[in-house]
């Protein structure tokens, strides 16, 4: 029987690129894609894929809460994740949040069929510094690395999610819509959230949310450097 | 007759990507590939290809230089930039540079085929999210 994968990333061309690698090995098949996290967790649960790769940065429900909210519906999914970002942050969120392998985006030509074979076999992958900072222990509880994200306030699932897409520029009401509450759940929500995080503005929050990885950000018009990758929050969106 | 297509972007799996839609039409060929700007240069004077699908935000050298070089030491070959820049002031600047095509990577599904098509025919096309300007 085909090992059957399940593919989330909010580019085409990357699960285009993602399928094509992929389906090169004669067992494999690729069982659905999906565009955002929402859409992800919805197929797995239906679909029950062997292995996931899930690209952190996505729209309307980003990677790690996605990774989340699949582990919790069953720890057994195995799970990849895919980003451009290897930072601390990055890592031990997308690890504590269940997955078990870790991919960077630009190595994924590389990795990604070992990170399937390694999941396939029950064992984790790792890239390079992920891997030395699992041996160095980084994982265990009360290493106190500095990283102020360890000392944030503790949100909820449903709390994360709203951060997001408040952060991405939508109403109390599309938020209702989406997550399927009222709108007076939404702003419920919306309220404890600034409480908690001591926030006082909607700028304050998508602040928060880029500094924390909950969005990605993209950069406007030609200030492209030499190297870098694009990317800015627009601010323009939302009202103070 | 075959249109010969030099792919450029600094990671492995959107080239994978790209080739994999590119590859797909009848009448095209992938020829090469390279993962930055440099390298992008080097390889359209040796190969002379039809078309480059040129990235933007590259290591060693961006897609906007590579695009001025490319056009001065290959003028038959068009260059189609495909791009996460959805801004009408990148794509200014891309067309400024001799880009003849603009597409954003992430309708790259949408309108890919349409592009190269156009700019083979050394005629431009430009997309950005909300609807082809062609």
């Amino acid at each position: 029987m085909k090992l059957r994968i399940l593919i989330a990333d909010d580019h085409e061309l990357v699960r285009r690129g993602m399928c094509s690698l992929l389906r090169e090995h004669p067992g494999w098949e690729i069982c659905a894609e999906a565009s955002d996290g929402r859409e992800a967790v919805e197929k797995a649960k239906q679909l029950r894929p062997d292995v996931i790769i899930v690209d952190v940065g996505m729209p309307n429900l980003n990677g790690l809460s996605a990774i989340r909210q699949l582990a919790e519906h069953d720890p057994k999914f195995k799970i990849i994740v895919l980003t451009i970002d290897d930072s601390d942050h990055v890592i031990k969120e997308a690890l504590n949040a269940g997955a078990r392998g870790f991919v960077l985006k630009t190595d994924a030509a590389r990795d990604l069929v070992s990170a399937v074979e390694a999941l396939q076999n029950g064992r984790m992958f790792f890239t390079g510094r992920v891997n030395d900072m699992v041996l160095t222990g980084f994982l265990e509880r009360g290493s106190g690395n500095g990283n102020s994200a360890s000392r944030l306030p503790s949100l909820t699932m449903r709390e994360r999610e709203v951060i997001q897409l408040v952060a991405e520029g939508k109403s109390s009401k599309e938020v209702a819509t989406l997550l399927n509450v009222s709108t007076k759940t939404a702003e419920t929500h919306r309220s404890n959230i600034m409480r908690k995080l001591g926030l006082h503005s909607i700028r304050d929050l998508v602040l928060y949310a880029v500094k924390n990885n909950i969005i990605q950000v993209r950069m406007p018009g030609s200030e492209v450097a030499q190297g870098q990758a694009a990317g800015v929050a627009d601010f323009s969106a939302h009202g103070n | 007759m075959t249109v010969r297509i030099l792919v450029v972007d600094d990671h492995p799996v959107v080239r994978h990507g790209l080739k994999f839609l590119l590859d797909g039409y009848r009448g095209w060929k992938v020829i090469d590939e390279a993962a930055d700007g440099l390298e992008a240069t080097e390889k359209a004077e040796q190969l002379t290809p039809d078309v480059v699908v040129l990235d933007i935000s590259m290591p060693r050298m961006n897609g906007l230089e590579a695009c001025r070089l490319i056009r001065k030491s290959v003028p038959s070959c068009e260059i189609l930039m495909v791009t996460q820049h959805d801004s009408p002031q990148m794509m200014r600047e891309a067309t400024e540079a001799g880009a003849r095509g603009y597409v954003v990577k992430s309708n790259a599904a949408r309108d890919l085929q349409a592009a190269v098509e156009a700019v083979s025919q050394h005629r431009p096309f430009m997309a950005l999210t909300s609807v082809p300007t062609n």
